[in-house]
């Protein structure tokens, strides 16, 4: 699943010089994306190891992926990540478990490390059939039903070859799995009165909008696929942040923080 | 990281030249918001009129909400939970949007007279006069009260009305007891779904 990863960062790069607001983002995106992709790599290298879905007893085997991460984020990163990574590098690994395992029982989208660095972990233990244990998993069909994240981005696509119109999934913000979501329903309090629910739509970006919800003012965004089919909603998303700004100018909150922070 | 949200998204807005809660520069994404032109859409889920398979649509109106803004229809697809259609449209179902937007679409009553080839515009409310006239006037010479053997039927046998797919149950429902009270025998609203 090496591809997964591959295509992002081929995305992000494809992106970045063309972006006009959101370059320095997705310049240090394609950097972090990698950093994941190596740490994905090392976890399904492991002869006779596969992921426990307990963070606590493997963390011995990710703790040696951790430093390199670090020092990925402290080359590319804004000062304030850079000093961060520089300060976790010299901490203890009983600390740096501390905080994983904080987040692991109750994830914020404004722990940054904590959330990139698991991303590849959850991502591959989906994959090789294991289940996250000591993580709350809500029933509601807002959260992913994997791990119990929040969605991330929605994105739209073509699931009947004979359908035009898209299917809605949303991509979780913790695993990065997607899963089916309906099309006119908030992703984040279930409204589904169409007057309550707004497309905001810029010519700038073209497949991308945002979904809000008038009733819980909160919004997420939408990649449309049907219109471009090679997009990779996580980097679109983040090439869209001048949509995020304008969101927020007019009273919304995004139901979850991307990993540049908007 | 001792930053929360909302501290966050205060520094993004005083002066539009804030950073991000990871310390990204927003100072280039401002400028860049500043240039949006931002259309706001509403997604409606309703139903295709036009058979008896009932299709799931999702109905595009471009509106910001403002009190005297009418809001317009820019598009019209399958909607892609519904169960029957999951998504796809036939392609008079495809073509719904012009249904409702058409520049061709009549928008006043028009008369074709007996032995004319044209249809000539006809306001509403002669419209109304002339159809009154004629019903009675039909009603009064052909109305059938008893049949051959005797036997009461009260049916008007020489008026009929043909409804169209996309008329409302509520005119329905008139064109019903309207037709029904006058005996009206060949009636078809079209009613499908």
């Amino acid at each position: 699943m090496s591809n997964w990863w591959a295509k992002q960062i081929q995305r992000a790069d494809q992106l970045a010089p063309k972006a006009n607001g959101s370059k320095e983002l997705l310049k240090f995106y394609a950097q972090l994306l990698r950093a994941q992709k190596d740490i994905y790599e090392y976890l399904c290298s492991r002869e006779g190891w596969l992921p426990s879905g307990d963070l606590e007893s493997d963390w011995p085997v990710l703790s040696e992926a951790f430093p390199g991460f670090l020092k990925v984020v402290e080359k590319y990163g804004p000062a304030t990540l850079a000093a961060e990574a520089h300060g976790l590098s010299a901490t203890s690994d009983e600390v740096a478990a501390e905080r994983l395992v904080t987040y692991w029982r109750s994830a914020s989208d404004i722990q940054f490390f904590e959330k990139a660095f698991l991303q590849p972990y959850l991502k591959w233990l989906a994959e090789s059939g294991g289940r996250p244990i000591g993580r709350e998993i809500s029933a509601s069909e807002r959260y992913c039903p994997f791990c119990g994240g929040n969605p991330q981005v929605s994105f739209l696509q073509n699931k009947e070859t004979t359908a035009e119109s898209g299917n809605r999934d949303l991509i979780c913000a913790s695993c990065l799995l997607s899963w089916e979501f309906r099309r006119v329903v908030c992703a984040n309090c279930g409204e589904e009165r169409p007057v309550k629910l707004g497309y905001f739509y810029s010519p700038e970006f073209d497949h991308v909008r945002i979904e809000a919800c008038d009733t819980c003012k909160h919004y997420i965004k939408g990649v449309d696929l049907t219109r471009v089919g090679f997009a990779a909603p996580i980097d679109d998303e983040i090439d869209a942040a001048p949509l995020d700004l304008w969101a927020r100018e007019h009273g919304y909150t995004k139901i979850e923080l991307n990993l540049v922070g908007v | 990281m001792d930053v929360s949200r909302r501290t966050f998204i205060k520094t993004t807005l005083i002066g539009g030249a804030g950073v991000t809660v990871f310390g990204f520069s927003l100072a280039p994404v401002y400028a860049q918001t500043q240039g949006l032109k931002i259309a706001r859409t509403t997604e409606t889920r309703s139903t295709c009129p036009y058979c008896s398979v009932s299709c799931g649509v999702i109905i595009h109106t471009l509106g910001d909400k403002a009190k005297n803004a009418i809001p317009q229809v820019v598009h019209v697809e399958g909607d892609p939970d519904h169960p029957i259609n999951r998504g796809t449209l036939c392609p008079k179902g495809a073509s719904l949007e012009q249904d409702i937007v058409n520049e061709r679409r009549l928008l006043k009553p028009q008369v074709r007279r007996p032995g004319a080839t044209e249809w000539e515009d006809i306001s509403w409310d002669k419209a109304i006069d002339e159809i009154a006239v004629w019903t009675k006037k039909t009603r009064d010479a052909t109305f059938i009260d008893k049949d051959k053997n005797g036997y009461t039927v009260n049916r008007l046998e020489t008026i009929g009305w043909i409804g169209g797919c996309t008329d409302t149950n509520e005119l329905n429902f008139l064109a019903v007891k309207t037709m029904r009270s006058l005996g009206v025998c060949y009636f078809e609203t079209q009613a499908r779904v």
